[in-house]
């Protein structure tokens, strides 16, 4: 409609998204049914209804969150991928890859789902040792860092957030590793596996990061890469698909990450998902 | 809000679907402090006791329900408004004595004034019932501000046209709680029950006249022990749901569904009457649309709401999750499951008693034995009995028959205590 007297439209959108009721331009609060006006637009229904817990007003369905779904990739190629897979409510994995000096360097931690408010151990045990491996400091030095700050988390022995950890800094001519539970790191393109799982045959692990830990050291391997390749660090996410995969061979380093991404939520995505992918080797030639 | 009681709402369920699932359940658990440590001043309360005293009530049981007057009037707390009314064919307030409608408050010299008036009570005449909670309305309607609260003994037999009596309940529910009590051992029950649901309250029967006393006592005290006046429960479910059913199922089964009043398209209250010191269970079923593989959805926002100043007291979330994971889909809520059990356990004896008064042998004799499988295994003894001594299972060939010669107070306490539940066991550990 339009107004004969000033020219002005009748703004469309002015109805509340949730109940339909009109609003007046400047509203901050909708009158008939309180909800906030401005909310953030639902990535479902597209109504701005998503409330600060995450969920739309309207049409009820929680939003993807930064953690559900997240890619890096570095300059010189290096990428990553953490997905929350289809079966888990959320992404309890957390990742870090990034370039210091002339090292790449990568943590990967998967939340122990047994344990409370895993997402919150992963993440902050993946952003502390990183920041110490990108100062300088030792592979064992940093994971010491990582389990301090995931103690901290806990509010007893009973109510301990706990998480694995794989950590790799790739320099040029070395590779060091270091890892604690079934984060793994592997050789590509032939899968040759880099690290060995803290856990007993049936799978439930022996190491972790966590105020319940007990006595639980870094395992570390340095190697020098022997020709071209790619180092894969990943959560078992991937690598419970990985028995008779032939890895991809072409591709940049995010298109090879994506691609094992795919084949982890093909195979059922049972779990949160986190593949990092660094090109290796080249120096060699 | 430093004068209110604290309440507290948790919500128990299993939030994954299958990946066809629509169906979301969940029991709510509203608990409240009463707020008697924060509140200096208890709420005001108004109390109205009907006394039913139309003809079919002459003889013992006029008796039985003046002596459960007085009692009731003895109860009264100091300073509660009250009144009580007779009931025939019209109403008639017998005390306080005046020619306005008002209450009066409950001291030593009002009481014994109050149940001198109760012992002068005859029966004649009429029964409308309606006619009665009317009266009771406006008299407590006179205290805006008071937790409202009627007592109504009768022997359940209404002379009104079924209309006029509905339309009166309808008129009135939610504005005051009525508390039935059947008297006589011929009663009816089922326009009680059509009191209870509509008015929020109970509807009981005592047999043994010596317990009525206590009874009362018990009924008055829980009643004058409300503090908090008129909450309901506020229900938002997602644009393209739809909310099935809305049900008390703690203490006692009452059916919330249809006494939703909109607050907008997607959010509607539910009247929760009075609350005391007290927990109660509900039961909700939302059908939600389709979902995809891992995706969640709000598929329920309870609020316990003051629906006059729109104060938020407690809330919680009703969740679902889409899973192709049958091992997370196919848990079986406990307290879902329990409380399901306990609604059907309700059906089953109301349909059963109700075939066996029309004589439908065949349908009455397997609702009545299933009921009785269903109470012996949910832990409901006292009903599992009565049930027994309507219904007789062979234990060896599971063959039911109708028992013959069954005393009428047996199915009486079998129908009005079907809307009682019980509790989940707890599981050993
Ligand atoms: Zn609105
Ligand atoms: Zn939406």
């Amino acid at each position: 409609m339009t107004d004969p007297q000033t020219g002005q439209h009748d703004a469309p959108g002015a109805a509340c998204p949730v109940c339909q009721a009109s609003v007046l331009e400047g509203d901050v609060y909708c009158e008939a049914c309180g909800h906030a006006l401005g909310s953030p637009v639902c990535a479902f229904c597209d109504a701005a209804a998503v409330d600060p817990e995450g969920y739309c007003e309207r049409c009820g369905l929680r939003q993807p969150t930064d953690r559900d779904h997240a890619e890096i990739v570095l300059v010189g190629g290096a990428a990553a991928v953490t997905d929350r897979g289809l079966r888990r409510s959320r992404n309890e994995d957390a990742m870090a890859l990034l370039a210091s000096g002339g090292a790449t360097v990568t943590v990967v931690c998967d939340g122990v789902g047994s344990s409370p408010r895993a997402d919150e151990a992963s993440e902050v045990a993946v952003e502390t040792a990183a920041a110490a491996l990108a100062r300088g400091l030792s592979s064992e030095e940093a994971f010491d860092l990582a389990g301090r700050a995931v103690s901290k988390l806990a509010t007893s022995v009973h109510d301990a957030p706990a998480c694995t950890y794989v950590s790799a800094v790739v320099e040029p001519g070395r590779v060091t590793l270091g890892w604690a539970g079934d984060s793994r790191a592997y050789w590509m393109p032939d899968g040759t596996p880099l690290t060995t799982d803290d856990a007993v045959p049936t799978g439930e692990i022996t190491a972790w990061l966590g105020a319940d830990a007990v006595g639980v050291t870094l395992n570390v391997r340095t190697f020098t890469p022997r020709g071209p390749g790619h180092l894969l660090v990943c959560s078992d996410g991937l690598w419970r698909y990985l028995d008779g995969y032939a890895f991809p061979r072409a591709g940049s380093p995010l298109d090879l990450a994506r691609e094992m991404l795919r084949h982890a939520l093909d195979s059922g995505g049972q779990d949160n998902v986190t593949i990092v992918v660094i090109p290796l080797g080249e120096a060699h030639e | 809000m430093s004068d209110q009681a604290a309440f507290t709402l948790t919500i128990d369920q299993n939030k994954y679907l299958p990946l066809d699932g629509r169906e979301v359940h969940a029991i709510l658990t509203v608990g409240s402090t009463g707020g008697l440590t924060t509140q200096a001043v208890p709420a005001e309360a108004a109390e109205v006791i009907i006394v039913d005293t139309s003809g079919s009530m002459s003889g013992s049981k006029i008796r039985e329900a003046r002596q459960a007057a007085v009692t009731a009037v003895q109860t009264l707390r100091d300073g509660v408004y009250f009144s009580v009314v007779s009931g025939t064919g019209s109403a008639k307030v017998v005390y306080p004595s005046g020619r306005t409608l008002s209450l009066v408050q409950a001291n030593p010299a009002t009481r014994a004034e109050a149940a001198k008036a109760v012992d002068r009570l005859l029966s004649y005449g009429g029964t409308a019932m309606g006619e009665w909670l009317k009266l009771a309305g406006h008299l407590l309607s006179t205290r805006p501000q008071a937790i409202k609260h009627a007592l109504l003994m009768t022997d359940g037999q209404n002379n009104e046209r079924a209309d006029v009596f509905a339309s009166v309940l309808s008129a009135w529910s939610g504005k005051f709680v009525c508390d039935c009590l059947g008297i006589g051992a011929d009663w009816a029950p089922a326009e009680l029950r059509k009191v209870a649901e509509a008015m929020l309250g109970t509807f009981d029967y005592v047999r043994d006249q010596g317990d009525l006393p206590e009874y009362f006592r018990r009924l008055t005290q829980a009643s004058m022990s409300k503090t908090v006046a008129d909450l309901s429960l506020r229900v938002w479910v997602p644009q393209a749901a739809r909310l099935m059913f809305v049900k008390q199922v703690d203490p006692v089964l009452l059916d919330l569904t249809g006494k939703r009043a909109d607050v907008n398209p997607l959010t509607g209250d539910y009247p929760t009457g009075s609350w005391g010191a007290e927990e109660r269970k509900y039961h909700i079923c939302v059908e939600v649309p389709p979902g995809q593989i891992g995706q969640e959805i709000r598929a329920g926002w309870v609020k316990l709401v003051h629906p006059d100043t729109q104060d938020v007291l407690a809330s919680g979330n009703v969740l679902a999750q889409w899973t192709d994971d049958l091992a997370l889909s196919t848990q079986i809520n406990g307290n879902v499951a329990h409380y399901t059990g306990q609604a059907e356990l309700h059906d089953l004896i109301q349909d059963g008693l109700s075939a066996r008064a029309m004589g439908d042998v065949e349908t009455a004799t397997a609702r009545l034995a299933k009921a009785r499988d269903l109470a012996g295994a949910s832990g409901r003894e006292d009903t599992a009995k009565l049930l027994d001594r309507v219904v007789e299972v062979d234990p060896a060939t599971g063959t039911a028959r109708l028992r013959k010669n069954v005393d009428k107070e047996d199915t009486i306490e079998l129908d009005t205590g079907s809307v009682r539940t019980s509790r989940l066991r707890r599981e050993e550990s």
